[in-house]
């Protein structure tokens, strides 16, 4: 098997050491560790689509990874025995970046640390999900239906991924999106003006939606478009305090709904805290000092006029705030606005910043209208108090996405993995919190670990459109089996 | 006339379904953006002004043939011309109104009719009137107002003659109202006789498709009031008022025609009848499809299709539209709004958008369960407003409306928009 | 081709007799089709007739219908409000039911999140007027607000006008409830968990991938029985105040609403405009709606249209009088621009960013069309959309050709070609001769922009063979003339196809650059539809037609 693998992707790429293979057999989260037999690195889509072939001829299970670790969620653990890890961080190419028409089409292994200086030169970016790791691949973080920042700009949630060039389960490339309609070459495409920025399609199906959210069980990504937004120019960020989330709920709702300013999301505290401590000592007082809720608003210009379309923005978003009796900041109270800026801007550097509180995270994190979210924290903190978690610690971050229609709840539960009933008293709470929620409404769109099980079987339909979709794009079951419901 | 004078409409119809719908523009809900009763009743788009051409069309074609099913199509239908006017919102090549009216006129010579046809003919046929009544007894109610009849006590002259119509001279529910507008009208002055020899005006008969009982009876009319030197007809009756004024040109009248309310409006307007006691009431106001939207004036044309740029079609001479911009719609209102304390709200779909009462076409005679529900919606959708009273200008609507109140149990009352002005005086 | 009797009395059983008909007239007031005559034999204005017409009121009935339909093998085509000739059975020699889904109608709006929940048969338009009461607004398909929204959302296209800003149906549908041919209830995302039904994606890949893609299933793979849409902030007056005579009503415009008719010197200024547009984020409703009547034409017609006093017959002469020619010339490349300011400083920016767009690439308003009563009727036209009827105007036929989708830079270069080809196909007087460039086109067919096409509007009459096939002449040339550019065919293709035998058709998907796509398709419908119920609006090809594999 080695050998076969070799012939593929060079010695250099083929790894089996202990260490290699214990690091990505276990992640950050609670599934069950298994060590991959091999690691391999191709280093061209060639490469991937010929593990894929040899994958199906030899029934080896293949597990696609693309970003730096820590990994959180477990979709990059192999669930089964003897699989192959399918490491596409040697993919990093910007192959295209294209101004006028604000697309980059690039490699899977491409990072946010990678991406985003690049696009700057162009004066734009992509719109990235709250404080990414630097090694985070954006094609996978898109993939996962990671939530972004700019809820104005999320016309729809898989935003801002368009097309992809993707290695189905059974060996045979595709391109999804407009580019689907060929020719099967991008270079040959962009000879021809065609630039990849529809995502639907080809034909009645939209692929890329059947990619996103399938943790590589479907098909292996080679390169994706993603469409860019404008760098703002001048740029400043904006803070609601308030006492309680219900206190927010209206005007979040409001200032999504008139799609207003740029970055927008709702922390508490800790969360808060945590997102721009630099170390573990500074986040109790940091939680003291930080109103209970914050809303976190950003406001920029760009294109023509950006001074004049900051200050219209400000202006609007001061008389929303003050009709609702709430105060407009321009710093959070006990916080440096730059220590915010940078967590909007920047990347996350190491230790992992949700792992600096305690060493350890698992976060619970599902789909939500915002009116039902004070009633998810309701249950998430009743559910920690039962299991005597401090409740003080618990992180809640609440994303707008798809324009305010949805948002992304997620609570984040700090706690130390070198104490051992500290962790078994946090996966019983994860565990029970997570029944407590679906049972409850939350709408876990993305099923990691434990929750796919649970996810799946209330929906029988779904799971069987889904395995019927899984049998025409992976008849082996080679991508990453005995994950969500194949 | 045939069907196949209509195949042109058929063919560029487009299966758009605007017939369906009041003009999209002024849609303000869900439940008042229907325009058509017909096919919300019936569901089948044959039941559509367009679906109705194709089915005139699958007959040319030969694909099909009249049965139960076509006469139902055809005939459940109040022929209020909603369908026709949301066609020409976009169309000017298309006349779906006078398609469906030649649909009947062809199944009609056929023998093609509803069941209830024959009987409703054989009254005109045998009593002169539309009710079944003694003719002598039509002008009873007009007893007490001492008002001049041609042909009687000498009066042999007449340059205006007051046309009451068949349901105001016989159904008893209505007297207040007929009287009123008699009253009205002599109060503002007007010099004006009853016609001792009224007949039907024929309107019903020809929607019906009964062409030849039409014309008899216009004739008779059109030759009786030549005699009398009738140069005017002032009627309270919008279907009348239609056949008068858009149907009886077509068979040589010149006759000018009034309706009462805007008789009362110019008179108003010219200080001749004055409004002086408040009627401090909530009114909404509801257009009959006589007198708005197919209320407007008669052109005369006898032109053809000619084509320009190619294949774009206009008319030579060109074409009257009728697509109910000029229907009298303002006069009621401006009669209503100036009485003292009365306050008019306005349904949802009213002008050009009014949704039928459920009468016309000879549907309540015909059809009277469907008949009934379009009345019926039309109350709930003047409930909604608030309004204590429903005004109109019409007995055929008037006469629906108040059974519709009844069988529904709402306190609403029903009036003719002069009863109103008559407690004003 | 008949329906058995104890299959019709057993529909009759499911939607009550009254609504269930196999009646010659009734089945062919739906045969009947726009389009048709362009693609059936003899030029023939019916699509194949159904067995029956059945109309159900229920997720549960439409559930025992397809049940029997799979009992007894009768084909299922539901449809909205029917306005295209997909929408009808497409196979002579195969029984079909025709589902007419009118009964269908219910609409909820959540008001707080902004979603509507609706049923089969509620049209834009109560849609539309049932947000605007509530402050809400909502993206309108191009061909009118007369036309269904889950059609649009789940079955079509769903793209429009206010796709910038608003977002397409495809990208605003949320929940999703599908009766697939197997008689088994899908649903999407949120509601398949029984959470509600505000997501679309998911769980985990997201369901609604092969519910619809660029396209939905056109009534070819189950039945849609509801959806959800989510809606858009409306800052005008919830009283929704139209003045005016029919048939050109106004909607006056609001302190912060404006409507713009815009001009450029070039197709090249014209595509940096777009571009422009894109990036500052201006603009709540971006569309070429008005040249839809021909660039020759349309300034005359538009202003004719708004006197109602005038008919078509008028424009001949009025195209004559003082300024008309210099209007036409001064709007050949034009557009409209609705912008919706959420506050008054917003608006104010929105104008002062437009100048300088204008200023930027030469461009300019057009100042007959900005007056107050343009503006006012540019204003209703665009956000109700309640005149698309008149894409028939000239004559009752109107074929869309061309409407390739890409980039503005992209679609310019097809721009030349497709007016040299209507030019010259109009020439001897058997379509409306209306100028080589009667293009209308949304200004983004994706939010945000990036994408859009443009559309030619190609008038025959209906009624004269030598026009129809004139018309079918003209589909052929579009795409013979796009393939001369290296372009593939535009939408005259969708409706040739229509015309094309199966065999045809699955040899031209087997040819596509990606069989694949068809192929996963057919295996979609093996799982989902296995005796066949649908027909070919949803694309696949069979096994016998896929290429063969490489070695």
């Amino acid at each position: 098997m080695k050998q076969d693998l070799i012939g593929v992707v060079g010695e250099d790429n083929v790894l089996d050491d202990q260490a290699s293979l214990g690091s990505y057999g276990r992640d950050e989260s609670f599934v069950l560790p298994i060590k991959p037999r091999f690691v391999v690195r191709p280093g061209s889509e060639d490469e991937v689509q010929a593990l894929v072939v040899w994958a199906n001829e030899t029934l080896r299970p293949l597990v696609p990874v693309s970003s730096g670790g820590p990994h959180f969620y477990g979709d990059t653990v192999p669930s089964v025995p003897g699989a192959v890890m399918v490491d596409l961080s040697r993919l990093n190419k910007i192959r295209r970046i294209d101004r006028r028409n604000r697309i980059v089409v690039i490699e899977p292994g491409v990072t946010y640390a990678q991406l985003q200086p690049e696009l700057a030169k162009e004066g734009m970016r992509v719109t990235p999900p709250l404080f990414p790791r630097a090694n985070k691949s954006v094609v996978a973080s898109l993939l996962e239906r990671q939530p972004t920042l700019i809820p104005r700009y999320n016309y729809a949630l898989p935003e801002p991924l368009r097309n992809c060039g993707v290695i189905w389960g059974d060996g045979q490339k595709f391109f999804t999106g407009e580019s689907g309609h060929g020719p099967l070459d991008l270079e040959q495409q962009w000879a021809a003006g065609l630039r990849q920025v529809d995502p639907k399609g080809p034909a009645q199906t939209d692929f890329f939606r059947l990619l996103t959210g399938a943790q590589g069980t479907l098909g292996i990504v080679i390169w994706a478009s993603v469409k860019c937004e404008l760098l703002a120019d001048p740029k400043k960020t904006l803070f609601v305090p308030a006492d309680t989330l219900d206190d927010l709920v209206d005007l979040s709702y409001r200032l999504t709904r008139l799609r207003v300013g740029d970055e927008l999301f709702l922390v508490n505290s800790s969360y808060l805290a945590t997102l721009v401590a630099g170390d573990a000592a500074e986040i109790p007082a940091l939680k003291e000092a930080l109103p209970p809720w914050t809303l976190v608003i950003g406001v920029g210009g760009r294109a023509l006029l950006p001074e004049e379309r900051m200050a219209v923005a400000e202006k609007d978003i001061t008389a929303e705030v003050a009709a609702r009796g709430l105060r407009l900041l321009g710093a959070a109270p006990g916080l440096a606005t730059t220590r915010v800026e940078a967590v909007l801007d920047g990347l996350a550097g190491e230790p992992h910043w949700k792992l600096r509180y305690k060493g350890g995270v698992q976060d619970i994190f599902f789909h939500t209208t915002l009116e039902n979210a004070p009633g998810f924290l309701s249950t998430m903190m009743s559910t920690a108090q039962a299991h005597t978690y401090p409740t003080g610690d618990v992180g809640v971050y609440l994303q707008p996405q798809h324009q305010g229609v949805s948002y992304h709840c997620e609570f984040s539960l700090p706690y130390d993995p070198t104490d051992a009933h500290e962790t078994a008293n946090l996966k019983a709470l994860f565990s029970k919190a997570g029944e407590r929620l679906i049972g409850q409404g939350a709408y876990f769109s993305r099923p990691y670990g434990e929750w796919a099980d649970l996810v799946y079987n209330r929906d029988a339909q779904s799971t069987a459109a889904l395995r019927a979709v899984k049998s025409i794009l992976d008849p082996n079951n080679v991508l990453n089996p005995s994950k969500l419901c194949f | 006339m045939a069907l196949e004078e209509f195949r042109a409409d058929a063919m560029r119809c487009t299966r758009c379904s605007y017939c369906k719908w009041i003009p999209f523009d002024l849609v303000k809900s869900w439940e008042f953006s229907k325009g058509c009763p017909s096919v919300d009743y019936n569901n089948f788009h044959s039941y559509s002004g367009g679906g109705r051409l194709i089915t005139m069309l699958s007959l040319m074609d030969g694909r099909s043939e009249v049965n139960d099913r076509v006469v139902d199509i055809a005939y459940k239908c109040q022929l209020c011309g909603n369908c026709d006017i949301t066609c020409k919102v976009c169309r000017y090549d298309m006349n779906v109104l006078d398609a469906l009216r030649e649909f009947r006129r062809t199944l009609n010579e056929q023998g093609q009719v509803p069941v209830a046809y024959p009987g409703i003919i054989a009254k005109l046929r045998e009593s002169g009137n539309m009710i079944g009544a003694p003719q002598q007894r039509r002008a009873s109610w007009a007893d007490g107002l001492g008002l001049k009849q041609l042909g009687v006590d000498g009066v042999d002259k007449a340059e205006v003659v007051f046309h009451a119509g068949c349901r105001y001279s016989f159904d008893p529910s209505l007297r207040s109202a007929v009287r009123a507008a008699a009253t009205v009208l002599t109060k503002a002055g007007c010099d004006f006789a009853l016609d001792g020899a009224e007949g039907c005006c024929g309107g019903k008969a020809y929607d019906m498709g009964y062409r030849d009982d039409f014309a008899a009876v216009a004739k008779a009319n059109l030759e009786r009031w030549a005699a009398a030197g009738v140069k005017k007809v002032v009627t309270p009756c919008a279907t009348c008022y239609y056949t008068f004024k858009r149907l009886y040109p077509e068979v040589g009248s010149t006759i000018e025609v009034l309706h009462t309310v805007e008789c009362a409006d110019r008179r108003i307007k010219d200080g001749s009848l004055k409004l002086t006691r408040p009627v401090p009431v909530t009114v909404t106001y509801h257009d009959p499809c006589h007198l708005g939207r197919q209320g407007e004036p008669h052109v005369p044309w006898d032109g053809k299709e000619v084509k320009i740029y190619g294949q774009a079609v206009v008319y030579d001479p060109p074409r009257p539209r009728y697509i109910g911009a000029y229907g009298v719609y303002d006069p009621p209102r401006d009669v209503l709004e100036a009485i003292p304390g009365l306050e008019l709200v306005e349904m949802e779909r009213s002008r050009e958008a009014a949704w039928c009462c459920g009468a016309g076409g000879s549907v309540r005679e015909a059809y009277p369960e469907f008949n009934a529900w379009t009345a019926g919606k039309r109350i709930e959708e003047a409930g909604s407003t608030g309004a204590e009273i429903l005004a109109t200008a019409c007995p055929g609507c008037e006469k629906n409306f108040a059974e519709a109140v009844s069988a529904s149990g709402t306190k609403m009352k029903v009036l003719d928009v002069l009863e109103l002005v008559e407690q004003a005086l | 081709m008949a329906l058995p009797q104890e299959a019709y009395q057993a529909l009759e059983d499911i939607v009550g007799a009254e609504n269930v008909s196999n009646d010659a007239a009734v089945l062919d007031s739906y045969a009947f089709q726009w389009l048709a005559d362009l693609v059936r034999p003899n030029l023939s204005h019916y699509m194949p007739r159904p067995v029956a017409v059945v109309m159900p009121g229920s997720t549960e009935e439409v559930q025992a219908i397809v049940r029997l339909a799979n009992k007894y093998k009768v084909k299922v085509k539901p449809h909205g409000t029917g306005w295209y000739h997909w929408a009808a059975p497409i196979y002579d020699d195969r029984d079909s039911l025709q589902l007419d889904m009118r009964r269908m109608n219910k609409i909820e709006i959540d008001e707080k999140n902004g979603i509507a929940i609706v049923e089969p048969y509620v049209i834009h338009a109560q849609m539309h007027a049932e947000a605007i009461k509530r402050g809400w607004s909502c993206t309108i398909i191009g061909a009118g607000c007369s036309c269904s929204v889950i059609a649009a959302a789940c079955a079509y296209s769903g793209i429009g006008p206010g796709t910038f800003w608003m977002g397409g149906q495809a990208e605003n549908v949320l929940g999703m409830e599908w009766v697939a041919p197997n008689g088994e209830i899908v649903r999407s995302g949120s509601l398949g968990s029984g959470d509600g039904w505000f997501c679309s994606e998911g769980p985990g890949p997201s369901v609604r991938g092969i519910m619809r893609g660029s396209l939905g299933a056109r009534g070819g793979l189950g039945v849609y029985t509801k959806c959800a849409v989510k809606l858009v902030h409306w800052p005008g007056s919830t009283d929704w105040p139209v003045q005016g005579t029919i048939p050109a009503y106004r909607l006056p415009l609001d302190e912060t609403f404006r409507a713009y008719t815009l001009a450029v010197p070039s197709w090249e200024a014209w595509a940096d405009a777009y571009y422009k547009i894109y990036d500052n984020e201006i603009g709540y409703i971006f569309h070429r709606q008005f040249n839809l009547a021909g660039a020759d034409l349309a300034p005359t017609f538009w202003l004719m249209y708004n006197d109602h006093t005038k008919t078509l017959g008028d424009v001949p002469d009025m195209i004559k009088q003082p300024g008309m020619a210099e209007l036409t010339e001064e709007m050949r490349i034009s557009f409209q621009l609705v912008m919706a300011g959420r506050s008054v400083a917003d608006i104010e920016l929105q104008d002062k960013v437009l100048d300088r767009i204008l200023e930027e690439v030469g461009g300019w308003k057009v100042e007959r069309y900005c007056e107050k009563d343009m503006a006012e009727f540019t204003n209703i036209y665009l956000n109700r959309l309640g005149h698309k009827h008149i894409n028939f105007v000239w004559v009752g036929g109107y074929i869309g050709s061309w409407m390739q989708p890409g980039t503005p830079d992209w679609v310019k270069e097809y721009v030349p070609t497709a007016i040299a080809g209507l030019e010259r196909d109009a020439k001897d007087g058997l379509l409306v001769q209306c100028g080589g460039d009667a293009m209308m086109g949304t200004g983004g067919a994706y939010p945000g922009g990036g994408v859009m096409g443009l559309e030619q509007f190609v008038s025959y009459d209906p009624n004269d063979e030598a026009s129809t096939r004139a018309g079918i002449k003209h589909m052929e040339d579009a795409v013979t003339d796009a393939a001369s550019i290296g372009y593939p065919p535009g939408k005259e293709a969708l409706y040739l196809e229509m015309g094309h035998s199966d065999d045809r058709t699955f040899k031209k998907w087997a040819n596509a650059k990606q069989p694949f796509a068809f192929i996963f398709q057919r295996k979609i419908k093996e799982h989902f539809d296995p005796n066949d119920l649908g027909d070919r609006m949803y694309n696949y090809i069979p096994e016998e037609y896929e290429p063969a594999k490489k070695a």
